[in-house]
Formats: structure tokens, C-alpha cells, sequence
């Protein structure tokens, strides 16, 4: 049962950190707006699945990849590849602020329920995987192989293949960049402020309105990021793809304290690598059920996260 | 705002009833049940369904939506809780129908009681740990919950995997009254028939302290506690109540359609029946129940709503909550009625 | 007047820390049996702190709790109830879409027995229990002086009625000591003597009362001793007369030293 996980350690570990990093960066869609509203966005899975199909759309539509078309070369591919990832981010922007306009505005401006709130987001989520199963028939749509998945080199008995590399890599570029845009910028900041204390931060005068299209935008760049990646290295999507997918960052989201943007760090590293070496041991179709498992013990008995610090949730 | 006066359907129903006198009332709800039995043989008429026939529809979507619905709503709107696993309760209730009658000489209504228990069981099981759990964290974990549910159905053996389960044998007859396939009216009476004893449970529950109980805990569970209400305890039998309703619904499904598969069994049931009962008034059970009625009729009636029927499901959700949230017959309790009436006296 | 008894409720060297902020600091508290015990001090002393500590909201950092020979601290906060301590809310907490009589109702079920078996096949405990708690409901509305309002939902209740909702239905759950958090706020100089008689009364038929109030009048008329906290330490605690010449007290207060004036 572990030999494989033993015989194939190495590279288990590389596709492990390579998922992990685009958990890494769909968490951060639940991290920031968990932060802000103190809310699940329900609707983070289907922003990532739309960012799938923004990258598809640009290789396929826009350059004119098909699946026989040979893989681009130099500043061709350079070219192709940055599109992606710029339209699967700027997709799920859009689809993001979309989410909070038409699922989260009214309800907060009349204060209601946290019920109602939660199924308004429910709501706009299935009408997202809906609008996209009926434009594609329920088909799965595969993606033109842009990127030749060009062995590197090999340490340990381990292929280093240059999707993974890159996703690794640019992955953990754009984590660093949003984490410092969330640290110094004075927008970042007044998003900081507003998870910290809302009151307090509007008394600041912070525009509320603003830094909460903010914080979606900024979620939404992250979890479209990750559609580019995960496109790249999957080349396949298809309209449910977000469920799976939105679990297992949510679930990393809370392994590293929610509503904390380092904790979306190392949950999600965490969970990619914990997830492929469960698979290896259990065999793939246990995969959802591993990191469902994970998820109802970590809200059990660390709900705050095996990063995050403690907080004390109810005041009388 | 004014017009809605004219058009508070509830408050003049309400008010027909409150000032009826016993027999009168009795009378009301003997003649609704008739009328309401006698749908099955209105099939040729103006409601006639394009694809399906008539009485088949009557059963599946409408009967079994308003059923589950009811049931979803003692989770959601007397305890505001939000369940969107509900249909793993369903898929229990119904694998348990079918390996038990395929395997077994139970029949029906022997395997009835075992569906349900297994449901409640689940759902005792799966409450203790969540319900402790704040509103989205157990959304979200009940919606994992009825995933996994699938998957192991999906991935396992004696569920036959994604083959499922065929040859699942169709209720007895009850004296005279033989179950068919070409003619499911009988179907249609039992459903309305376990309708009508959640209907009875339900209010029964909802004017005793369990009532009060998760009312309390629906409003302000902080408060509720310090009150001295048991809230986990009352959790846990509101979730478990639930699933009974949606394990008796799955057994009698599984029955009727002699055939079913893990693909029945989607997150999409839950996000349909939490739509039910959003539609038409989270936690009134009139509400529920004519919301239950039109989102499971109108799809099978407008033929180009079906392909789409779970797009319009979430536009329901956004909409319904975004401007009417408490549904199109929303709980309110009566209190100007009451004052009134007092006035009167 | 009641006649005071024995130790009911007892805080030894409770100490509650926020992270950083530390809201109470040591503090020894003893409520006695048949006393109306006022609870102030200045803005963030820590007063509703106490309560949310007795009451189960919040586990202390350090220091034991004991109410009537039982330990409170590994207690859930309905069996805290049950044990017979209720409190009513700074910031009114009612069930809204209750009537009034529900919330009382409601509060009354923590004794009773009967459950939702009992409630579904309507077995005979559970009718009695439910006229019986009904009847007494009805009378505590009564005995507030509300019973008028009783099938009016709370949300839609005058302010100063809701707030004697919310001591009717602490009362609902047969407390021996009633926690009071500053039940006359928001009141004019009218309603507030009134609410004292009520307070008065709670205590003659039987009642202990720990009072948290900011009106100094109120406090000195009814209550048999003042404790008084500032910053989290409890800086007196003495008959009212005594507690209100209290140089410590006057600066905590004040914010200056009282022999600067
Ligand atoms: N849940 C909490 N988290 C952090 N700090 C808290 C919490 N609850 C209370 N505090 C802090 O503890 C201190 C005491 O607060 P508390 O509410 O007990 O004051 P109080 O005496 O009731 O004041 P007031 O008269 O304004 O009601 C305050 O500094 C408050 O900010
Ligand atoms: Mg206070």
C-alpha cells in the first residue's frame, strides 16, 4: 500500500507543492473576504472555474491553439502564456466584484441575516456553474498544449517538469506580491484595518464599500491566478471542477487560520502535499474524502487553525 | 407597500381560519385533503406535463419536493441552520430501499422504518460534531458531508459502484389500492399521506418547547444558552428530524423508480430543495409547501425551464434573498391580528 | 426587609485577560443570600466581564467561581442556568419574533423534563408541563407589571418594557441569583424609581440580586452593598454610605485625585 508513496517520494512531493501553491492562491479568495466580512464566499470555487476557462479561451480563441497545434516557442510563448494567466486573472477580477455586487451589497447595506446572506452567495454560485454548463453543453473542454512539458532534470529519481517549475514559481511570486500589496499599500492596510475592527476602521474613514470590492478583486486576481496554473498543469476543465477544488482551498484556508493571508501559505502547501500523498496510499477516487475528513478535524479541534492564534468568538 | 395589503393572501386566509369554529375547520382541511387527493385524475386538463406524464410528475418533483422541503425546513427555518447536504439523507433512505429489497425479503413499508432510523442515525452522527459549528462552517461542511455521501456510494462494491442498483421491488398493494407504473396515483396519495404526518409533526413540535427551543436558538443562540435552552441538544434533533423526513423521501423514491445511481444523488438535490424552501417562506409551512409545489411543477410544465431548471433555482436563491427574504409567504407571526381581536373582546 | 443569609455566590481571585488586556485583575467577590449587591465602576472595569464569567460566556484565566457549593467552572452555560443563575443583557438580547409570553415561556422549559418525544405524541407530562409553565410565565409578566404586553412580539415592544422583558424572563428560569446588567439604562428619572421598586420586590419574594448600575441615586436607595471596580480590581466593597465617601472611589470616578478638588 505505501510503496508507492515510498518508490516515488520525490516527485509525489514536487506535484505536491505544485498543487499545494494553487491551493495556496484560490485560499487566498476565502482568506480575504473571510477577513473582511467575516463570510464564506461561497462562490470562490466558481470564480476559479471561470478563470479556467478564461485561460482556455485565450489559447484557444484568441492565439488559435488547437489540441494538434505544436506547443509555442520563445517570445511566442512567453507572450501566450503571460495573456493566460493576465485574462484568467482579470476574468476572475471581474466575476469576483460581479459576486459581491449582485450577492453581498444589498444584503450588507440592510444589515439582514447572516442566513440570507449565505444563500444569496449560494445562489450566484450555482447560477455561475449553470451559466457555464449550458455554453458548454456539460462537456469537458481540454486545453491546447501550449507549454511542452519539457523535462528539466532530475534530483532524486524525480522528474522536474518545466509546467510544475513555473507554477511553482510564478505561484509563489504572485503569493509575494499580493501578501506585500496587503501589507503596505493604503489600500491593503485599510483592508487589514477593516478585518481587524469594522467599526473602528470606518470611523477611520475608510470607504467600506471600496475596500470590500477591494478585497473581492484582490481574491478573485489570486484564485484566477490559480486557474492559469492549474490549467497548465491539468490542461483539462470543466464546469464542476470548482466544488473540489473550492473544499479543498477552503479547507486549506482553515488549516492555516481563516482570514489570515499567511496562514492561506502554509494550509495550502500543506494541504496540496497531504493530498497527493494520500492519494498514492488510498488510490485518487479518496482524494474528496481525505481533505473533507481534514477539514471536519480541523474545525473540531483546532477551528482556528493549526497557524493561527486563538480568538474567542462570541461576546454577550 | 400598500398594495401588499390587498394581496396578504396569508393574513386573509388567517383570518377565515381563526374566526371558524371547530367543525368548520375540520370540514376545510377534510375538503382540502379531497381536493388535493383528486389531482392525479385532473392530467388531462390545462396542467397537463409536456414530457412526463401527469401523475408521474405529481409524485416526482412536486410531491417528493414538498416532502423533503418540509423536511429541510425544520433544519433551516425553525432553526436556521443551513443544511446543504440534505440529500445524503435521501440517498441513505434510498440505498437502504434498495440493497434491502433486493437482498431481502422485506418489503416497502417493513424497509420504511429501517430507512428511516439509518437517516436519523446519520444524521445524529454527523450533528454531533458539526452542529457545535458556526452557520457557514457547518454550510459548508454539511455540503462536503453530502458529497462524500455520493462518493462512497460512487466508490464502493455493495452499492454497485456507478451501476447502481436495479430491480428494486415496488411497494405491496394496500388493501385495494395497487401500486403501478403506468398510473402513479397511488404513489401520490402515500406521499401526500406522509406529507400531512410531517405537517402534523411539525406543528405539533413548533407550539411545545422544542418549537420554542430552536425558535430561540434560530433568533439569538448566544441568548438562548444562557436562557438554559440545551441548544446543542435541540440542534441535533432538528437535524435529526430533517433527516428522517429525507429518509423516508429517499426509500419511497427508490421504490417508485425501481432504479437508482449515485448520479441521483448530487449536490443539486440539496441547492433544489433549499430553493423550495426559500421560495415560499423560510419557515412556514404553507409557504413551503406552495413554493415546493411550483419550483417542482412549473419546470415540468415550461418545457424550455427544464433544461435550465437549476439556473433558475439559483437565480431564485439571489433574488428571493436580495428582496423578499423571508420568502413570498414570509413566517411573520400575527401580532396586529391578535391585538385586534383583543380590542374586540 | 429580607433577611440576609449565608454565602450564595463566591468569585475567588478571578482573573480574566483579553490577550493583552486584562479585564479583571484578582477579584474576590462574595454575594450573600436575600442581598441586592450593586456591581459599578467607571466605563470598561470590567463589570459585564463578571457576568460573562459566571455565566459561562467566558472561562477565566485564573481563579475559581463558586456558586451555592458548586464549582462553575467546567460548567456549560445552560447548566449554569439550570444550577440557578440568570442574567439579563447590557444591550437587550430578547427573541424578537416572540411574543413576550414565549420568551418567559421559553425561559421556564430549562426545569422541565419533557422533550420533543414528549412533545410529538403529547404524553402527559409534557401537557402538564406545558400548561403549568404557561401559568407561570403569566404570572411572572404579572408580577413585572407587563402582563398586558404578553402577546406582543418583543421586537415591537415600548424600550422600557423590553427591558423589564428581559428581567421577567430571567426570572422565568427560577434563578436564585439574578444578575441585572444595567437594567434602568436609558431611563428617565420616573421610570428608573419605579424600576427600583421592581428590583425591591424581586428580592422580597425570594430573589438574590447582583446589580450593575450606573445611577449613583438608584444604587444608594436600594442595594445593600456596593462593590466597585475600576480597571479590573475591585476598589471597594462596603454598605453605600461608606462606598460613596470613599476617596478611591470619588477619584476612579472622577479621574483625578480627590484631594485635588
Ligand atoms: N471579548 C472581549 N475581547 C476583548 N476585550 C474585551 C472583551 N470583553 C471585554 N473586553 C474588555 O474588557 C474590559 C472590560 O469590559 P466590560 O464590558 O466588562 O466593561 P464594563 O464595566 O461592563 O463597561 P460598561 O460600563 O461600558 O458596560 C474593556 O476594556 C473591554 O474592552
Ligand atoms: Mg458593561
Amino acid at each position: 500500500m505505501f510503496a508507492v508513496l515510498i518508490d516515488q517520494f520525490w516527485s509525489l512531493t514536487i506535484a505536491g507543492i505544485a498543487l499545494g501553491f494553487i491551493y495556496v492562491l484560490v485560499s487566498l479568495g476565502y482568506t480575504m473576504v473571510y477577513g473582511v466580512l467575516r463570510m464564506i464566499n461561497f462562490a470562490n470555487s466558481e470564480i476559479f472555474m471561470w478563470g479556467t476557462f478564461g485561460t482556455i479561451v485565450t489559447s484557444r480563441d484568441i492565439f488559435g491553439y488547437t489540441q494538434t497545434s505544436a506547443p509555442a516557442t520563445g517570445p511566442k510563448l512567453a507572450l501566450v502564456l503571460l495573456s493566460q494567466l493576465l485574462i484568467s486573472m482579470a476574468v476572475a477580477g471581474v466575476t469576483a466584484i460581479f459576486v459581491e455586487y449582485v450577492a453581498y451589497r444589498r444584503l450588507r447595506a440592510k444589515g439582514t441575516n447572516r442566513l440570507a446572506t449565505l444563500i444569496s452567495a449560494i445562489g450566484i454560485s450555482i447560477v455561475l456553474s449553470e451559466l457555464m454548463r449550458l455554453l458548454t453543453d456539460s462537456r469537458p473542454v481540454g486545453s491546447p498544449r501550449v507549454l511542452e512539458k519539457i523535462i528539466l532534470g532530475e534530483v532524486w529519481g524525480a522528474n522536474l517538469r518545466l509546467d510544475t517549475i513555473i507554477t511553482i514559481f510564478a505561484a509563489a511570486l504572485i503569493y509575494f506580491l499580493l501578501e506585500r500589496f496587503v501589507k503596505l499599500s493604503r489600500m491593503g492596510k485599510a483592508i487589514r484595518a477593516v478585518s481587524m475592527n469594522e467599526d473602528a476602521a470606518k470611523l477611520m474613514g475608510v470607504n467600506l464599500n471600496r475596500v470590500i470590492t477591494t478585497t473581492f478583486l484582490v481574491g478573485g486576481l489570486a484564485t484566477g491566478a490559480a486557474g492559469f496554473f492549474y490549467i497548465t498543469v491539468f490542461e483539462y476543465t470543466k464546469f464542476n471542477i470548482g466544488f473540489t477544488m473550492g473544499m479543498a482551498a477552503f479547507t486549506a484556508a482553515v488549516l492555516g487560520g481563516i482570514g489570515n493571508i499567511r496562514g492561506a501559505f502554509y494550509g495550502g502547501l500543506f494541504l496540496g502535499l497531504l493530498e497527493v500523498y494520500a492519494s498514492a496510499v488510498l488510490g485518487t477516487q479518496w482524494k474528496a474524502v481525505t481533505v473533507f475528513i481534514v477539514l471536519v478535524l480541523v474545525l473540531l479541534f483546532k477551528p482556528n487553525g493549526l497557524f493561527g492564534e486563538a480568538v474567542q468568538t462570541t461576546r454577550a | 407597500m400598500k398594495i401588499r395589503n390587498y394581496w396578504n393572501l396569508r393574513d386573509y386566509g388567517a383570518n377565515i381560519w381563526e374566526n371558524a369554529g371547530r367543525p368548520v375547520r375540520v370540514a376545510i382541511v377534510l375538503v382540502s385533503i379531497v381536493l388535493v387527493g383528486l389531482l392525479p385524475f385532473t392530467g388531462g386538463s390545462f396542467l397537463a406535463t409536456p414530457i412526463a406524464s401527469f401523475d408521474a410528475v405529481l409524485v416526482y418533483p412536486v410531491g417528493m419536493f414538498v416532502l423533503m422541503s418540509l423536511g429541510l425546513n425544520i433544519v433551516v427555518g425553525k432553526s436556521g441552520m443551513l443544511d446543504l447536504g440534505y440529500v445524503a439523507f435521501f440517498a441513505i433512505g434510498a440505498y437502504t430501499m434498495a440493497i434491502l429489497g433486493t437482498t431481502t425479503k422485506l418489503n416497502t413499508w417493513e424497509i420504511m422504518p429501517i430507512g428511516i432510523a439509518f437517516a436519523m442515525i446519520a444524521g445524529v452522527l454527523l450533528g454531533i460534531p458539526t452542529l457545535r459549528l458556526r452557520g457557514d462552517y457547518l454550510a459548508i461542511v454539511t455540503l462536503g458531508f453530502g458529497e462524500i455521501v455520493r462518493l462512497v456510494v460512487l466508490n464502493s462494491t455493495w452499492s454497485k459502484g456507478p451501476n447502481g442498483i436495479a430491480n428494486i421491488p415496488m411497494p405491496p398493494h394496500i388493501g385495494p389500492l395497487k401500486f403501478e407504473l403506468e398510473n402513479q396515483r397511488v404513489f401520490f396519495w402515500v406521499v401526500m399521506a406522509m406529507i400531512l404526518l410531517t405537517i402534523w409533526m411539525i406543528r405539533r413540535l413548533s407550539v411545545r418547547r422544542p418549537g420554542r427551543a430552536w425558535e430561540a436558538i434560530r433568533q439569538d443562540e448566544d441568548a438562548a444558552e444562557l436562557m438554559g435552552v440545551p441548544t446543542l441538544k435541540y440542534k441535533i434533533w432538528s437535524f435529526t428530524l430533517g433527516a428522517a423526513v429525507g429518509g423516508a423521501a429517499g426509500v419511497l423514491y427508490a421504490s417508485k423508480n425501481l432504479y437508482i445511481a449515485p448520479e441521483m444523488f448530487t449536490l443539486n438535490v440539496s441547492i433544489l430543495i433549499l430553493a423550495c424552501v426559500v421560495f415560499g417562506g423560510i419557515g412556514n409551512i404553507w409557504g413551503v409547501v406552495i413554493g415546493a409545489t411550483v419550483l417542482g411543477y412549473l419546470p415540468d410544465r415550461i418545457r424550455f425551464i427544464s433544461d435550465a431548471r437549476l439556473l433558475v433555482f439559483g437565480l431564485v436563491l439571489v433574488i428571493v434573498m436580495n428582496f423578499r427574504p423571508d420568502g413570498l409567504l414570509p413566517r411573520k407571526k400575527r401580532e396586529k391580528a391578535i391585538v385586534k381581536r383583543e380590542a374586540n373582546a | 426587609m429580607a433577611k440576609i443569609g449565608k454565602t450564595l455566590l463566591k468569585l475567588d481571585n478571578v482573573t480574566m485577560k483579553f490577550g493583552g488586556v486584562t479585564a479583571l485583575n484578582g477579584v474576590n467577590l462574595e454575594v450573600k443570600e436575600g442581598e441586592i449587591l450593586a456591581l459599578i465602576g467607571p466605563n470598561g472595569a470590567g463589570k459585564t466581564t463578571v457576568f460573562n464569567v459566571i455565566t459561562g460566556v467566558y472561562k477565566q484565566t485564573s481563579g475559581i467561581v463558586d456558586f451555592d457549593g458548586t464549582s462553575l467552572g467546567n460548567q456549560k452555560r445552560f447548566q449554569v442556568t439550570a444550577l440557578g443563575v440568570a442574567r439579563t443583557f447590557q444591550n437587550i438580547r430578547l427573541w424578537g419574533d416572540m411574543t413576550a409570553l414565549e420568551n418567559v415561556i421559553t425561559a421556564t422549559d430549562v426545569h422541565k423534563k419533557s422533550g420533543v418525544v414528549g412533545a410529538l405524541f403529547g404524553l402527559p407530562r409534557a401537557r402538564r408541563e406545558e400548561s403549568e409553565n404557561r401559568e407561570r410565565a403569566m404570572e411572572i409578566l404579572r408580577f413585572i407589571g407587563i402582563d398586558e404586553y404578553s402577546d406582543r412580539l418583543a421586537k415591537n415592544l415600548p424600550y422600557g418594557v423590553q427591558r423589564r422583558l428581559e428581567i421577567a424572563r430571567a426570572l422565568g428560569t427560577s434563578p436564585k441569583l439574578l444578575l441585572l446588567d444595567e437594567p434602568a439604562a436609558g431611563f428617565n428619572p420616573a421610570e428608573k424609581v419605579e424600576l427600583a421598586a421592581t428590583i425591591k420586590k424581586v428580592r422580597d419574594a425570594g430573589y438574590t440580586v447582583l446589580l450593575i448600575e450606573h445611577d449613583m441615586s438608584l444604587i444608594m436607595g436600594i442595594s445593600d452593598r456596593v462593590v466597585v471596580l475600576d480597571f479590573g480590581t475591585k476598589i471597594a466593597d462596603d454598605i453605600p454610605s461608606v462606598v460613596q465617601n470613599d476617596p478611591r472611589v470619588i477619584e476612579a470616578y472622577l479621574g483625578v485625585p480627590a484631594d485635588a478638588s
